[in-house]
Parts: structure tokens; C-alpha cells; sequence
């Protein structure tokens, strides 16, 4: 795969990502199912992870860490070494424990939402903000419902990795 | 370069870590102003936003017509009938203004008075996570909008407090985000607590008046004002309507649950209030 193709492949993932951010930032929010809206971008970084492996998984998430902590409100930093390490973590699991498959990226999916959203509990935790059952009300439901999606994501850049993925020629 | 992601996994990883103490250490350094990289890439993406908001408001206008035309009738028939009363209101209203100012001449009272200064903004973007609510405005510093200013509706009801702003646009923390604390007083009783978002409350569209007096006699639909204690934020504006009152699980304090009177889903054009001045 010559540097072209690389720039090329990775061209068609960030394409793939735009829809996936434009739903998640500007058409679910205002849908919401009982005040829950769903978070799409962890799982465009999982689908990525285990797809590609461990190594192209921590550069996506990288990416797309550093596009939440740039294009979203209330950023702190810690998405974009979160991500990495996620999609380091996903990458490798679906590589030597898991499958690369559906129900592999399920798995991984849900594990990052559940870690991203424990770690959100903790915070709140720690600073006060509300006591568990409160934020677990709000952390349950949200998880969930970004599951619910997690078809049509993986079905979107498993279409990509069809076309460009792996060592392809793009 | 060709086996460059899978080589170096371990130097990407260390470079995330950089740029997330980076994004961090500028967060906090900048306080309420966006950091550079949000800037440029907020400032960047603001027409497309702004775009997608359009076509989806659009989309919305065309589905209200189209399935909830009866509705939409219904509810026009409504506000004319409210339209009727607010007039009779305003008539009644003005009287009261100028016995009003009789009164304040008769006890002598000085006269406050508040300029406030309007920055209209069109919302662009909704809150995109359950763990806040808030707003993204077309307008930033280069309308010298500023962290903390107050964002109204146009018939004065507060939606919210300016908590980042960028170039071109700016993030709003609506009433019923858990990172808002303001100083709320009820109309009719003048019963003063702290407004405050909750995460039980925030997916329901709703706040709390905490800390209220133990002998605060508060019923539903009592209106909830801000106090403008501290004159941080204008004292006067409408927040909402109390839905009921309850008792802190410790049992130590009682708490309102208000539900706010801006119609977050739906607002399309707000006010930022720039400068307000209490002259006494």
C-alpha cells in the first residue's frame, strides 16, 4: 500500500465519520427517546478498533478524541487519550480474544460506553454533582440507546473497510 | 510510513497523552474562552452547523404542517383566546404601572432602573449529551458576547447562562443544566432559594429551587424569578412555574421542582444580554 493509498483510506474513514458526527451532533439531539440521547462517536471508534486491529484503532480513536474534545462543548482533554487507549485495548481484543465481527465490536462497544459513562459517574462522584442512583438513571438509559445504533454504525464502516480497509488498495 | 500505525501504536498513544494534557492545561488556563483548537474548529464547521440546523428546522416546520395541521389550528384558536386576555392584562397592567410609580413617589423610594444591552443570536445546535443541556449560538467574542452573560427568549424568559465562547459562536448552559447555580426568588411569596439543574430533573425539561425558607407556602404554578443576588445576573427574569414542593431525602431542607418557561426544544433566535446596569 503505497503513502497515497494510506492518505486515501484514512481520507474515506473521516468521510465516514462526518454523517456519523452530523447525526449525533445535530439530528438525534433533537429526537431524544424520554430525554436520552445517544452518543454515536465511541462507536465509529470501536467499529474502527476492531476492524482494523490495535494500532490503526488508537490513531482513529486519537482522532476522533481530538474531534470531540474540539467540536463539542464542556471538553476537558482526557477523550483524546481515552480513545487512543480504547481503541488500543478494542483493537487488540478483537485481534487475539475476540472476533473481528458484529458481535465482537458489540462487545467492545459496550464496554467502552460503560467505561466512558462510569468514568462520568465517578467524576460526578467525586465533585458531588448528584448522588449514584441519579447518575445512573442517566448513564443506563444513554447507554442503551447508543446500542440500539450500534448496527447502523458498524454497518457503515464495515462498508468502508470493505472498500478501503486493511491492506487494500484503495 | 508504510507500516507506520502498526510500528508505532505505542508513540501514538504517548502522543494522545500530550494532547490531552494540552487540551486540558488550556481549558483551564482559558477559563470560560474556548481554547484554540475548539476556536478554529467550531469557527470552521459553524456554516455547516449552521446549514444542517437550517434544513432540519425546515424539516420540522414541513412535518408540523403536514401531520399536526389540526394541532397547529388548535393551538392558534388558544393563543388568540390568550392573545385577548394578555391585552386585557397590559391594560390592567399599565394602571398598576402608574399607581405603581405613584406609590414609589409616595414612599420615597429610589427608583432602580436596568439597561440592558441585547445581542440577538440564532441556535445553531442542541445539547448533544445527556449530561448537560445546552445551546451553541452564532454569536461569540467578535459581538462582544462573554461567559456568564445571560441568554433570554424575546419575551424576556431566561433560557440559560453563556458558559464558552469562541469567535463566531458560543455555548449556553440552559436553566436546567446541573452546571447552573442562581439565585431564585418566587413571585408571590418572595421566598428566595438557589436555582439549580439536577440529572433527575434535566431529562424531564426541569430545575430545583433548593434551599427554601422552612415556612415557604409555595403552590403549583407560583412564577420563579431570578433575584439577581449578588448582581451577577439581572434580577427579574422569568425562569418558570413551580410543579411542586419536596423534601430533601436527608430531610434537612425543602426544594421546588420549576418547570422552566423558555421551550428549549424549540427555540430557534435568542438574546444575549451583554451589559445590564442597576443604577439606585
Amino acid at each position: 500500500m503505497t503513502r497515497r493509498d494510506l492518505f486515501h483510506k484514512w481520507l474515506i474513514y473521516a468521510l465516514a465519520l462526518v454523517p456519523v458526527w452530523l447525526m449525533d451532533a445535530q439530528i438525534l439531539p433533537r429526537l431524544p427517546l424520554f430525554g436520552v440521547t445517544p452518543m454515536l462517536l465511541p462507536l465509529a471508534a470501536a467499529a474502527v478498533a476492531v476492524l482494523e486491529g490495535a494500532y490503526a484503532g488508537t490513531g482513529f480513536g486519537l482522532a476522533v478524541g481530538l474531534w470531540w474534545e474540539a467540536a463539542y462543548p464542556g471538553g476537558f482533554g482526557g477523550l483524546v487519550f481515552g480513545l487512543a487507549l480504547a481503541g488500543l485495548i478494542m483493537g487488540h481484543l478483537s485481534q487475539y480474544v475476540l472476533r473481528q465481527s458484529f458481535p465482537g465490536y458489540l462487545l467492545c462497544a459496550a464496554g467502552l460506553l460503560c467505561a466512558l459513562d462510569g468514568l462520568r459517574v465517578a467524576r460526578g462522584l467525586l465533585t458531588h454533582a448528584a448522588d449514584l442512583g441519579a447518575m445512573l438513571r442517566v448513564a443506563a438509559p444513554e447507554v442503551l440507546w447508543s446500542l440500539v445504533w450500534s448496527p447502523l454504525v458498524w454497518l457503515l464502516f464495515r462498508a468502508v473497510y470493505r472498500r478501503v480497509g486493511g491492506t487494500r488498495l484503495a | 510510513m508504510k507500516d507506520f500505525l502498526r510500528k508505532n501504536g505505542i508513540l501514538l498513544l504517548v502522543i494522545a497523552l500530550l494532547l490531552s494534557i494540552l487540551i486540558g492545561v488550556t481549558s483551564s488556563l482559558l477559563g470560560g474562552n474556548a481554547d484554540p483548537l475548539s476556536n478554529v474548529v467550531s469557527t470552521v464547521t459553524a456554516p455547516i452547523r449552521s446549514g444542517v440546523s437550517a434544513v432540519a428546522n425546515w424539516a420540522e416546520g414541513v412535518y408540523n404542517y403536514v401531520f399536526r395541521y389540526g394541532q397547529i389550528q388548535e393551538e392558534l384558536s388558544d393563543l388568540r383566546a390568550q392573545v385577548a386576555e394578555l391585552e386585557d392584562q397590559v391594560r390592567q397592567g399599565q394602571e398598576a404601572i402608574r399607581e405603581n410609580e405613584q406609590l414609589r413617589q409616595l414612599l420615597d423610594l429610589q427608583e432602580r432602573r436596568r439597561d440592558f444591552v441585547f445581542e440577538s443570536a440564532r441556535v445553531t445546535e442542541r445539547s448533544t449529551v445527556n449530561w448537560e443541556s445546552t445551546l451553541t449560538l452564532d454569536k461569540g467574542s467578535s459581538a462582544d458576547v462573554e461567559a456568564g452573560d445571560c441568554v433570554i427568549t424575546e419575551t424576556g424568559v431566561l433560557v440559560g447562562v453563556v458558559s464558552k465562547v469562541g469567535y463566531n459562536w458560543s455555548t449556553v448552559s440552559t436553566v436546567i443544566d446541573t452546571g447552573i447555580e442562581m439565585g431564585g426568588i418566587v413571585s408571590r411569596t418572595y421566598s428566595a432559594g438557589i436555582l439549580e439543574g439536577s440529572f433527575d430533573l434535566m431529562s424531564q425539561g426541569k430545575l430545583r429551587l433548593s434551599y427554601l425558607p422552612e415556612g415557604a407556602q409555595l403552590v403549583s404554578g407560583d412564577e420563579v424569578l431570578t433575584s439577581g443576588r449578588g448582581d451577577v445576573y439581572p434580577s427579574g427574569l422569568v425562569v418558570g412555574q413551580v410543579e411542586g414542593v419536596f423534601t430533601d431525602p436527608s430531610g434537612q431542607s425543602r426544594y421546588a421542582v420549576v418547570v422552566p418557561e423558555a421551550q428549549l426544544d424549540n427555540l430557534i433566535e435568542v438574546f444575549v444580554i451583554k451589559d445590564f446596569a442597576i443604577v439606585e
